[in-house]
């Protein structure tokens, strides 16, 4: 199984989800598959899924997709049992488990030896969590994420292979205003609010 | 003696300033202010389990329109260095810090630790203030949180023994 054709599957079932992708190469493939200003990437291995539980709670009735890797959820294990505790039935953690470091060398991580990151998951008191063995698989998996609404967690093994997709078009600050003003538009609120500068006030 | 009221007010203040999201991990000096935190229904309260993952959770509250505050020991602050940098400066991502100061003046335990506090603060180009009388916690609280909005970058405030109502005789 690769991870694009995983991808290219989310693509066609995660609707208007919001989507948080890792320090390494879920983040362009994605973006190829999805482009879309609901898209932003993290820059701190680790904190994917973490930034993606922040937006499932400030935002309840939006779905919020973290698409993780194995050395980055390895990296934040203790993501699994804060994610649990807070329960944000919006939420759909999803890891690519190549098994490598692959934007860093492609050298092995625990998972090469065994650890099994569903099996983490579940212990940290996330119910539901599963393995997916082939893209019809994580494809249903992930579309009855979408539509229902439960905390969900789904591991897929992939093959260590990079796609030849563009880079990701655009530096983490333009990413992040883009993003914000995607959030703005289709929640209608308003999160960045412009002070009124003094020259315009009355008084 | 110091003031008890102390995590009261910091809460009061936090509230009236807009906070609606707080990520926290306990110290003793800081457990009458979370156990406030814990009880309070109108906040958001996100118990952490390492205080770097506060940073990408409040980073992905803000991204969505929430106010957050991260409350943590000094030696959290130091747990969360690479997230500050590479999520919150990289991306200019504001976030109130408060910071217990452990190692602060008149401390018997932690003096490393309070040592190395402001000097990383700067190096991280991280304003900071020092909170130590609860009349200027609402005031300091509102106005860190205008700055640090504003500046998009985290703003700290210091949180001592006296503000937190810890401060033993003799220390």
């Amino acid at each position: 199984m690769k991870r694009i054709d995983c991808l290219k599957a989310l693509a066609e079932v995660a609707g208007d989800a919001l989507v948080v992708t890792s320090a390494g190469g879920n983040t362009a493939e994605w973006n190829a598959c999805r482009p879309s200003d609901g898209n932003i990437r993290t820059r701190t291995l680790g904190l994917t899924s973490s930034v993606a539980l922040g937006m499932a709670l400030g935002l309840p009735r939006r779905k919020v997709i973290a698409l993780d890797g194995d050395g980055s959820l390895l990296m934040n294990l203790c993501a699994l049992p804060t994610i649990a505790r807070k329960n944000p039935p919006n939420l759909i953690h999803i890891v690519f488990d190549n098994r490598a470091y692959e934007s860093s060398g492609e050298i092995g991580t625990a998972t090469a030896s065994g650890t099994d990151l569903v099996g983490l998951a579940r212990s940290a008191g996330i119910k539901n969590a599963l393995w997916v063995s082939s893209v019809d698989e994580f494809k249903q998996a992930v579309a009855e994420a979408v539509r229902g609404n439960t905390l969900t967690f789904i591991g897929a093994k992939v093959e260590l292979f990079r796609s030849e997709v563009p880079p990701y078009p655009m530096d983490e600050v333009e990413n992040k205003y883009r993003f914000i003003r995607y959030v703005e538009k289709t929640e209608k609120i308003e999160i960045l609010k412009m002070p009124i500068p003094v020259s315009f006030q009355k008084n | 003696m110091a003031d008890p009221s102390g995590p009261k007010i910091i809460l009061e203040g936090l509230k009236e300033a807009g906070v609606d999201l707080i990520a926290t991990l306990p110290d003793i000096n800081l457990k009458d202010l979370l156990r406030l935190v814990e009880a309070d229904g109108q906040v958001n309260h996100v118990p952490l389990c390492r205080e770097e993952e506060g940073i990408g959770i409040c980073a992905g509250a803000y991204l969505v329109g929430k106010k957050c505050a991260l409350i943590m020991q000094n030696g959290g602050l130091y747990n969360s260095v690479n997230g500050i940098v590479s999520t919150l400066l990289h991306y200019q991502i504001p976030l109130l810090l408060l910071i217990y100061y452990a190692g602060d003046i008149g401390d018997r335990t932690f003096s490393t630790t309070g040592a190395m506090t402001e000097p990383v603060l700067e190096a991280l180009g991280i304003r900071s203030y020092i909170l130590r009388r609860p009349e200027e916690a609402k005031d300091l609280i509102r106005r860190t949180l205008i700055l640090t909005l504003d500046y998009k970058r985290p703003v700290a405030i210091l949180l001592t023994k006296d503000i937190l109502g810890r401060r033993r005789p003799g220390e």
